[in-house]
């Protein structure tokens, strides 16, 4: 019994701290794409709320929150509001499968930084990561109007077609790891003295591309599209509703997917990996927290990466999108698995 | 203990969805309640321990499959589906006998399934490999006949909607010369 009650205690400690973390950072890093962007286009951003505008973040919520409440006349008042519900839960769930560092021991009872080491958990985040298009779609029937229908169906069809490619992408890393659990994946990759970049390329790429679309960045907006549809399914949500979305498509979603890039494909949190000889941690004199800064460290240059593209690429049209998907990088992603299922074995076994 | 809670939890949910389903009028409350009844079946998988169905369920019945319905129900017009009471009374109570059959059939298979499944045998297999790799290992052994006649099935559906989608484009070659 006793056991039971400290597996809740530490269940509900990692959840606080993880919904903390998530939202908190999915706040702020509102403030760093608009500096990123702001320095990429040689503007300073902004700069009058506090420090460097570090306050921004904060004047934008009250501002969000402060706003009237509008609803469109003949529209589905309940999906509305559901719409936000289903777009928030799913994302959030994503981060419950991501293994932040290894395991340790505090006051006796063994830890693991990660929510739940379910067997299946890749499984789970593609599961949970496509049950975004509910809230897409459901946004954009129940504000009953054009643009924002237009929008939920684009972004729909743009899910349907990446959600298969971006399954197919990581089972490159699955044939070498041998195994569905994100925390046993990036364990196989230390014991193999590997990151699974260096031979997977292309599942990485393809992976990148499909994470791109799921969160409507920006070679992939085309459910946004401001110049034709003003900006697709939250044409008809204000205020801090409005901000959700963003909130939820453009942070969270793309810091779960990071994460789960870089444990699939750059070893989580393991540090710079010479490929089959072994790591070199320049961190070492963080001792214990090294791992930590060395996961951080990774998804974030994912994220900046990320804003490089969506502040200096033009945007595709939804044809030349789904093409891309079924013609190039669904056979990419086959192409991959068969030579993984090739080489594999004959290295591993 | 915990454990017929949780999966008590699930199952009312399951069969309040399976309810709503059939109660409800607007074609998307319907499809809601059949997602929300998809994913209290997956939660029964997971309290049973069955990891890798759960998942799948989610992935493919409660994503793959519930996502056609909204992308085609999307489409429906607004005053459609708002308008009250049903055109399909009639074909309801036609169907009745033939759905009272299915049941009794899927009692039958039950029944007997229980009689024929191999109890606890796979336990001891389980605990040794994990979900994944004892689902793969008999589906690609013991059941390797069935794996390979359902994936013939499949192929030949695939065939087929190529074939019905290829049909428009012949005919605009058709018009072109």
């Amino acid at each position: 019994m006793e056991s039971v009650i400290a597996g809740l205690i530490i269940a509900v400690i990692k959840i606080l701290v993880i919904l903390g973390i998530v939202l908190g950072v999915g706040a702020y890093l509102t403030w760093v794409e608009r500096k990123v962007a702001a320095h990429i286009q040689r503007r300073p951003g902004p700069m009058v709320v506090g420090w460097h505008g570090l306050l921004q973040p904060l004047a934008d919520g009250v501002k969000l929150i402060t706003k009237e409440d509008l609803f469109p006349r003949y529209g589905n008042k309940f999906l509305y509001n559901l719409a936000i519900v289903l777009a928030l839960v799913p994302a959030t769930l994503v981060f419950a499968v991501v293994p932040f560092g290894p395991e340790f021991e505090l006051f006796g009872y063994k830890i693991k930084p990660i929510l739940t080491d379910v067997n299946v958990g890749l499984l789970l985040v593609f599961g949970l990561g496509s049950l975004a298009v509910y809230a897409i779609a459901i946004a954009g029937w129940a504000s009953n109007s054009k643009y924002p229908l237009i929008g939920s169906m684009r972004k729909a069809g743009i899910i349907i077609s990446y959600e298969v490619a971006i399954t197919f992408a990581v089972m490159g890393p699955l044939i070498l790891a041998g195994t569905l659990s994100t925390y046993e994946i990036v364990q196989r990759q230390i014991e193999q003295n590997l990151w699974y970049i260096w031979v997977q390329p292309i599942g990485f790429v393809v992976f990148l591309f499909s994470l791109l679309a799921e969160t409507g960045r920006v070679p992939f907006d085309i459910q946004e599209a401001e110049a034709e549809l003003v900006t697709g399914f939250t044409v008809e949500y204000g205020g801090m509703k409005f901000g959700l979305f963003p909130l939820v498509e453009w942070y969270v979603e793309v810091l779960s997917l990071s994460a789960i890039a870089v444990v699939l494909f750059f070893g989580g949190w393991s540090p710079i990996n010479i490929p089959f000889l072994g790591f070199v941690d320049p961190l070492f004199f963080l001792g214990p927290f090294s791992p930590y800064v060395w996961f951080l460290l990774k998804v974030t240059a994912l994220f900046l990466f990320i804003l490089w593209l969506h502040w200096t690429l033009p945007r595709y049209r939804i044809d030349q999108i789904t093409e891309i998907a079924w013609k190039v990088m669904l056979p990419l992603a086959l192409i991959n698995i068969v030579l993984t299922a090739i080489i594999a074995p004959i290295v591993w076994r | 203990m915990v454990r017929l809670i949780i999966f008590l939890i699930f199952s009312a949910w399951a069969i309040i969805s399976g309810i709503g389903v059939i109660t409800f009028t607007n074609p998307i409350y319907v499809i809601l309640w059949l997602l929300s009844a998809l994913i209290a079946v997956a939660g029964i998988f997971f309290v049973a321990g069955a990891e890798l169905v759960g998942a799948l369920q989610l992935l493919i019945y409660a994503v793959a499959i519930a996502v056609f319905y909204v992308f085609v129900l999307t489409a429906v017009p607004w005053e459609k589906a708002i308008k009250k009471g049903s055109h399909y009374r009639m074909e309801g109570v036609i169907s009745l006998p033939l759905v009272l059959l299915l049941y009794v059939e899927m009692a039958i298979v039950f029944f007997l399934g229980i009689t024929a499944s191999p109890e606890g045998k796979f336990r001891a297999f389980m605990e040794k490999l994990g979900n994944t790799e004892v689902v793969g290992s008999i589906l690609f052994t013991k059941y390797f006949f069935a794996f390979e006649v359902v994936s013939l099935v499949l192929l030949i559906g695939m065939i087929g909607a190529v074939i019905i989608g290829r049909k428009e484009s012949q005919t605009y070659e058709d018009d072109t010369p």
